[in-house]
């Protein structure tokens, strides 16, 4: 293979830490993608009057740049980086939504000493605390890949509500926000539809694309999409949120597996998705990769959110809590006692209650005082029963409470907090008046030497 | 991933005949009989009732060679000699070049073969970065062998484009046989091979959607001009490419 190597150097450079771009000053490169370099940026100049009580604490005053070079390109590839950059903000003006990425700002770089860089498209984007390939990494518990699956649909729902196609849906591209939720990102690729259908240039992910994909003809104004495509892809990452990552098409590379996808669509292969997939989900990921365009077609985002919906409501009575976040996720499984005793090592017993102070995950409620119910926190009124509405006292606690606990008890029901650390350790704490409840470790960055409790 | 073209040229004791097998099928190959039905018939006495059998599978394909006497020869048009031999009985040997010439012994002059075509080989996009894992990287759905003679075709149809970007005339084959001729790969390069080369860019690489209505030396014209378009348009031919081709000046003047 024939390489040029001038026209891949300049690909390379990186914006130092400390550049300057418009009212940011950029911390680190996060991630990389085809036409673009991603980096962590902060406001110039540190504190501003921006973070006041109704603000997102302090994740308004970072964010992620996305810098697509033009410069060095030949004028066509130019054309196209400006064009998917124009989609980009196209998409964010006209049909936000909180299950899109925010896009706050665009603008064009000014790097003279950098002419690689100099004249770059940049995207002011929220800053996310990662991506879905991240989480999948460090696995997904049933309850919170339904959460994420969810989100997807939610934000594929108002996509293709709103005339739009995101044709390059894939975990990389599903980015978990400051507050825990799905952001669905990258739209370099979206193509608005014009009826039923629309045209995108030939790109895709391998492992993402629908059978019929491979088939199309490639016309004028590209290849012919519809919104089907996003639902085959939905199919693929349920399969890999469920499956610990697994593609759902047996092969070692994209392109077997691509054509043990071919294989099944020509009806020469059986759909045969991991056990490990819970069978509500396995049957959603079923109809996503039904095999033609016509077949897809009746399962659109909406009809499969609200399948989603039903089953959730199905399985977990609504938490007193009003906020669709749930802060606790109790684990059907209770394999990971063993992973508890080597977290929470046990400290050995001592007599006297102890103070802890109660620890809210969620950023944008440790800065407040104004004991918003949305940031309150629930208390079990038994540790050994799954954590839900009809066992939470009335009594609520905030971020920063101060709380009695006299005992604890270390193998009670297994809660994962939302930095997904597992822990069955609980403390039995003190309420005004005579009672006690139960407040989960995790919720605590305490961790007093207390006696078992009886 | 659309699978492979299996093409036995007409003259190997029989007409020609054309198979598309998708991922996961099959096509056996030899001489057939009532009881022994073959695919891919060789109407040769020296080849066996069932000398063989070709297997689509991921992006390439398998060869078992089900002779319990010869070896079979794979080679490669376009690498230089580069070539594979398949021993008796070997089963499943995974062929790795996207053109391929299968040759069978056979007592005739002109010896024993079948083309097989394997178009949905992947290449990374030259541009590609990134650190994340190349495989969920997104990438041009058509990736074309730049080391390829069709490619060289291609890029010959796309110069004037990318020289001035004005809107020319695309090259003629006559023309793109002269401007490849200081090529040292396409020195016996043939006006039909680069219709081939075009057909196969048309339809296998690129599966370009024509009108049907078009008349046939139209159609022709028609195709060169979609490709040539097409390429430029997502930047599958791009300015860097023109290093591919022999310096300008090697053609000879009056082109």
């Amino acid at each position: 293979m024939t390489h040029h190597p001038a026209f891949r150097g300049s690909d390379q450079e990186l914006l130092p830490a400390g550049h300057r771009v418009g009212e940011w000053t950029v911390t680190e490169p996060i991630g990389e993608g085809g036409w673009a370099t991603v980096y962590a940026a902060r406001r110039a100049g540190g504190t501003t009057a921006a973070a006041g009580p109704d603000d997102t604490g302090g994740a308004a005053d970072t964010v992620a740049l996305k810098v697509l070079p033009t410069a060095g390109l030949a004028p066509r590839q130019a054309r196209q980086v400006a064009e998917a950059a124009r989609r980009e903000t196209e998409l964010a003006r006209t049909a936000p939504h909180p299950r899109l990425v925010r896009l706050l700002d665009s603008l064009t770089l000014s790097a003279p000493d950098h002419p690689a860089l100099d004249g770059a498209v940049v995207l002011v984007m929220e800053r996310a605390r990662g991506t879905l390939r991240d989480l999948l990494a460090t696995g997904v518990d049933e309850d919170r890949g339904g959460r994420i699956i969810a989100g997807i649909c939610e934000g594929l729902a108002h996509l293709h509500r709103s005339g739009w196609v995101h044709t390059d849906l894939k975990p990389e591209n599903v980015l978990i926000g400051p507050d825990g939720e799905v952001r669905l990102s990258d739209f370099g690729l979206a193509v608005e539809l014009t009826g039923t259908h629309g045209h995108c240039a030939p790109m895709g992910t391998p492992d993402y694309l629908p059978p019929e994909r491979w088939k199309e003809p490639l016309g004028e104004h590209g290849i012919k999409i519809r919104s089907t495509a996003d639902i085959w892809a939905l199919g693929i990452v349920i399969h890999e949120v469920f499956a610990a990552g697994v593609p759902p098409f047996p092969g070692a590379t994209p392109t077997a597996r691509g054509a043990a996808a071919q294989q099944y669509a020509e009806g020469r292969a059986d759909l045969r998705l991991a056990a490990a997939v819970p069978p509500f989900w396995r049957a959603l990921a079923a109809d996503c990769l039904a095999p033609t365009h016509a077949a897809r077609a009746p399962h659109t985002a909406e009809s499969l959110l609200a399948r989603i919906r039903a089953h959730q409501a199905g399985h977990r009575p609504r938490r007193r809590r009003p906020r669709p976040r749930t802060a606790l996720v109790a684990l059907a499984a209770c394999a990971s006692a063993a992973v508890t005793a080597a977290l929470w090592p046990d400290p050995g017993p001592a007599a006297h209650p102890s103070r802890v102070r109660v620890f809210n995950a969620e950023r944008s409620c440790q800065d407040r005082a104004d004991r918003d119910p949305r940031c309150s926190l629930g208390l079990a009124v038994d540790p050994l029963r799954p954590y839900t509405a009809d066992n939470v006292v009335p009594t609520r606690v905030w971020h920063g409470d101060l709380l009695d606990a006299d005992c604890q008890l270390p193998a009670g029901l297994p809660v994962i907090d939302e930095e997904d650390r597992t822990s069955t350790l609980w403390y039995r704490v003190h309420l005004p008046g005579p009672t006690t409840a139960w407040l989960p470790a995790v919720r605590t960055k305490d961790r007093p030497t207390l006696l078992r409790c009886p | 991933m659309s699978g492979i073209l299996v093409h036995l040229p007409e003259g190997n004791g029989d007409e020609a005949v054309t198979l598309r097998l998708g991922p996961g099928e099959r096509a056996r190959f030899g001489r057939g009989s009532a009881g022994t039905p073959v695919e891919l018939r060789l109407g040769d006495e020296t080849v066996s009732r069932l000398a063989g059998e070709i297997h689509a599978t991921d992006d390439h394909w398998q060869l078992s060679n089900l002779s319990s006497t010869h070896a079979y020869l794979v080679e490669n048009p376009e690498g230089a000699g580069e070539y594979l031999r398949v021993p008796p009985r070997r089963i499943g040997a995974p062929i790795p070049f996207e053109f391929s010439r299968v040759v069978l012994p056979s007592r005739r002059e002109t010896p024993l073969c079948f083309q097989v075509f394997a178009p949905d080989h992947v290449y990374l996009d030259p541009h590609a970065r990134g650190a994340g894992s190349w495989e969920s990287r997104t990438m041009t759905a058509y990736s074309l062998d730049e080391t390829a003679t069709y490619f060289l075709v291609l890029v010959a149809l796309c110069e004037p484009w990318l020289r001035d970007r004005s809107p020319a005339a695309v090259p003629t084959t006559p023309q793109v046989v002269a401007r490849l001729r200081g090529h040292p790969a396409c020195a016996r390069l043939t006006p039909r091979a680069v219709s081939s080369h075009l057909d196969y860019l048309a339809d296998e690489k690129l599966r370009i959607d024509l009108p049907d209505d078009a008349a046939r030396a139209d159609r022709r014209n028609g195709k060169r001009e979609a490709v040539v378009g097409l390429a430029l348009k997502f930047g599958i031919v791009r300015e860097e490419h023109l290093a591919l081709l022999p310096r300008p000046d090697a053609v000879e003047p009056g082109r």
